[in-house]
């Protein structure tokens, strides 16, 4: 991995991203508009490296791991490009051409979501920034 | 030779005669089908003298090798002549379900000419053909022509149809078939309407035809298939149709808004995006005939000033056309606007361009109330658009007679500084993507293209947002929208890619899954071509080349590969703002890379020769004078 030393920080980043992402009232809209179980799967990177966020319901959660429930969308893709897209350095139809990203489900609630791409990199780059990881921050 | 029929139907609509035509099996080989056979066939019979609406032009409807196979996206066909909207030659591609029937019956196309002395049908039964008189169609809108047609004949058969639009003549009327599918661009349905061609009525009894390897393309169809279906952006436009990410281009700036005058507008994005539309008004999917993506929209409103029976709903250039374009969020206007123009016959590209283009001339004081005999055009007002839309198909009024001959016509009629606010490229409206935001490749592929602004020209849209990765033909660039960058050489390949998607008939949504070694394989194993991938690249190139000799034919040259200033001007919001395109270095580097002659834009003898266009390069070129713009507005007043 180019971006992360185990398995591990990928997903601490990630579950730290997405809490902040719930208190950022434009995200948090977004998020529940998205109305879908997602699973980002990127186990390739190893076993545990994975997590889910259910924002079905007008609610937002997010744990480690596969989600119990069936996901309604799952993508799996390497930590680093999940860090990569994260920062909005990703181009997610590309990505998805080329099989960086492989999608198993409906990608509908995803699109709601690719507007508000550039709020999240920013949200992100300051999730890093609170864990003292700016060195991984993509200029 | 598989495949192919190897027969066309020519119908003489003056003499009411109709016969045979079976091209040379070459052409089949070195320009394949659709758009580029469809040229081919009007250098040996089409007449550069005759005007647009003359009864000596030639309307060609003409199918790739592929219509018949039960293949997603396979369905479509090129309709093809000289433009009365651009006054050069043009082709337009229609889904729906007439191609399989009419490959079916036994026919590659149909080659129209002359003109009826009154309004006729052509009804195709098999291998047999006959015209009969219909004035009782004449004035039916296409619904009930369609249904009329399908009552008298049978629910099978299948029918295309023009609407009170193409009757008038009006310059971007569309030919529809079954009332949901269009030839929409460069006004065709006029052309047919000059001809007295109300509808063509079509059965075929058996539903097969011989491919060359039947055993590789059941197997190659079945994966195809198989893949379209899997496929995650075609689910997500099965779900939400072709509007699915109307939101998503809103953000990024390529969605047109007032005109081409803004690049952002955050509360029009979700109204009018493709899961609103499903959340509100769908009430079923529909799709070509084979296709398993079904992008197309049944939608029906119940109540309210845009209240509409069930029946075909827009797709996103119409959403866009009569939706942002006009200042409007107004789902359900749009809907309307689209069954409306449906119905009468005309482009919704063109009609809702034509529309803004007269929104803004009377808000500058270009037209005024005495032109417009009393309306007050106004942004986003869509109860006067809907009203305006029966006027133009009628030429009813001033302003109805003049906006019936397009943006372009209409600003030379109007003057004042009117032409600065056209937003076109060879006289063709742009379709719903500003380049500024969706990628400055388009501005290139509009202006190189030879019907004028298109976006299905090449696949240059889908190539700019990273939706194209075509390794083995050297394509692994990542573009950057909003940048020149690598975009000319982006060009090479979507040209050749485009002419082929073109004259192969496919559809560029569908087509998105299939590799380029698979389109060798399919066009070797329906028509035997025996290709490898140089040679159908280079079937690809030497389409396009020429699609620009028949084009120079008419007098286009190389100053003519332009687009309105409008769509080069800095974006003044959205993420575009304040970004420059770097057209005339795209273009220069575009023109040196394809070697075409920098004043007459023609392809060099090093060209011809490699591309075995020779022939064509004879029976066009001559001491042909670039013609230029007076040419073009000569031949279009005289075909009024
Ligand atoms: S993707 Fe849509 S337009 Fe294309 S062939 Fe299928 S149904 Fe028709």
């Amino acid at each position: 991995m180019e971006f992360w030393k185990d398995e591990t920080e990928p997903i601490k980043a990630f579950l730290a991203l997405f809490e902040n992402a719930k208190k950022d009232p434009e995200l948090s809209e977004g998020l529940k508009k998205v109305n879908q179980l997602i699973w980002f799967d990127y186990s390739e990177d190893g076993p545990n490296c994975s997590f889910h966020v259910d924002c079905r319901n007008g609610e937002i959660k997010v744990g480690v791991g596969k989600p119990e429930d069936q996901p309604d969308l799952t993508m799996s893709l390497s930590a680093d490009d999940a860090h990569r897209s994260w920062s909005n350095k990703l181009n997610p139809v590309m990505a998805i051409t080329r099989k960086k990203i492989r999608v198993k489900g409906s990608a509908t609630g995803l699109l709601k979501l690719a507007p508000k791409l550039k709020r999240v990199a920013s949200i992100y780059g300051d999730t890093l920034r609170e864990m003292g990881w700016e060195n991984k921050i993509i200029a | 030779m598989k495949g192919y029929s190897g027969r066309f139907l020519k119908v003489d609509l003056t003499s009411g005669s109709t016969s045979f035509y079976e091209p040379d099996h070459d052409y089949y080989q070195r320009f394949v089908g659709g758009a580029g056979l469809a040229a081919r066939i009007f250098l040996e019979h089409g007449d550069f003298e005759a005007l647009p609406l003359a009864p000596e032009a030639l309307l060609i409807f003409s199918l790739g090798p592929f219509a018949g196979l039960h293949l997603s996206g396979a369905s479509r066909f090129s309709a093809a002549a000289r433009s009365p909207l651009t006054g050069h030659w043009a082709d337009s591609s229609c889904g729906g379900n007439f191609a399989p029937e009419l490959r079916y019956a036994g026919f590659d196309g149909i080659i129209v000419s002359g003109a009826a002395d009154s309004p006729s049908i052509l009804i195709i039964k098999d291998l047999e053909a006959k015209i009969e008189s219909c004035p009782e169609l004449w004035g039916q809108g296409v619904e009930s022509t369609t249904s009329i047609l399908k009552e008298r004949f049978g629910q099978s058969f299948k029918i295309l149809a023009i609407g009170p639009a193409g009757e008038n003549l009006v310059k971007f009327s569309c030919i529809m078939n079954d009332g949901h599918s269009a030839f929409g661009r460069t006004g065709l349905g006029a052309v047919m309407g000059s001809k007295k061609l109300k509808a063509i009525v079509l059965k075929a009894s058996k539903k097969t035809f011989d491919v060359q390897d039947p055993e590789n393309c059941k197997r190659l169809v079945s994966d195809l298939n198989n893949r379209t279906k899997e496929s995650v952006t075609l689910g997500v436009m099965r779900e939400n149709g072709t509007a699915a990410n109307l939101e998503g281009g809103v953000h990024l700036g390529d969605v047109p808004i007032r005109n081409f005058t803004s690049n952002f507008w955050e509360e029009m994005a979700e109204a009018l995006t493709g899961s609103t539309l499903s959340e509100t008004f769908l009430v079923r999917r529909a799709n070509c005939a084979f296709c398993n993506v079904a992008c197309k929209r049944i939608v029906q409103i119940d109540d309210g000033p845009y209240a509409i029976s069930r029946g075909p709903g827009p797709e996103y250039e119409t959403i866009a056309a009569f939706g942002s374009l006009l200042g409007s969020k107004d789902l359900a206007a749009t809907c309307k606007a689209g069954r409306v123009c449906n119905d009468l016959g005309m482009d919704t590209i063109s009609c809702g361009s034509t529309i803004a283009w007269a929104i803004e001339a009377f808000e500058k004081g270009d037209l005024g109330l005495t032109d417009t005999e009393d309306l007050t055009l106004t942004w986003g007002e869509m109860t006067t658009v809907i009203d305006l839309i029966p006027l133009i198909a009628h030429r009813k009024g001033k302003l109805g007679r003049l906006l019936a001959e397009g943006s372009v016509s209409a600003a030379k009629r109007t003057g004042g500084d009117s032409a600065s606010y056209t937003v076109h490229a060879k006289g063709l409206e742009a379709p719903m993507h500003d380049p500024r935001g969706g990628g400055h490749g388009l501005a290139l592929t509009y202006a190189i293209s030879h019907r004028g602004a298109c976006h299905v020209f090449s696949p240059m849209l889908f190539m700019e947002m990273g939706a194209c990765y075509y390794p083995e033909i050297g394509f692994d660039l990542e573009l950057e929208p909003m940048s020149s960058d690598n975009k000319p050489e982006a060009a090479v390949v979507a040209v050749a890619l485009g002419a082929l998607e073109n004259s192969a008939c496919m559809c560029q949504f569908a087509d998105r899954e299939i590799t380029i070694p698979e389109w060798v394989e399919l066009f070797n194993c329906v028509a035997g071509m025996n290709w490898n991938i140089e040679d159908m690249m280079k079937t690809g190139r030497r389409i396009f080349y020429l699609q620009r000799l028949v084009n120079h034919g008419f007098g286009v040259c190389a100053k003519d590969d332009a687009v309105s200033s409008r769509l080069l001007a800095p974006a003044t919001d959205g993420a575009p703002e304040g970004i420059e395109i770097n057209f005339e270095e795209m273009k220069r580097r575009f023109y040196e890379l394809m070697d075409l002659d920098p004043i007459s834009g023609m392809p060099s003898a090093q060209v011809i020769l490699d591309h075995d266009l020779a022939t064509e390069t004879a029976g066009v070129m001559g001491d042909l004078p670039c013609r230029g713009q007076e040419f073009f507005d000569q031949a279009l007043s005289r075909s009024d």
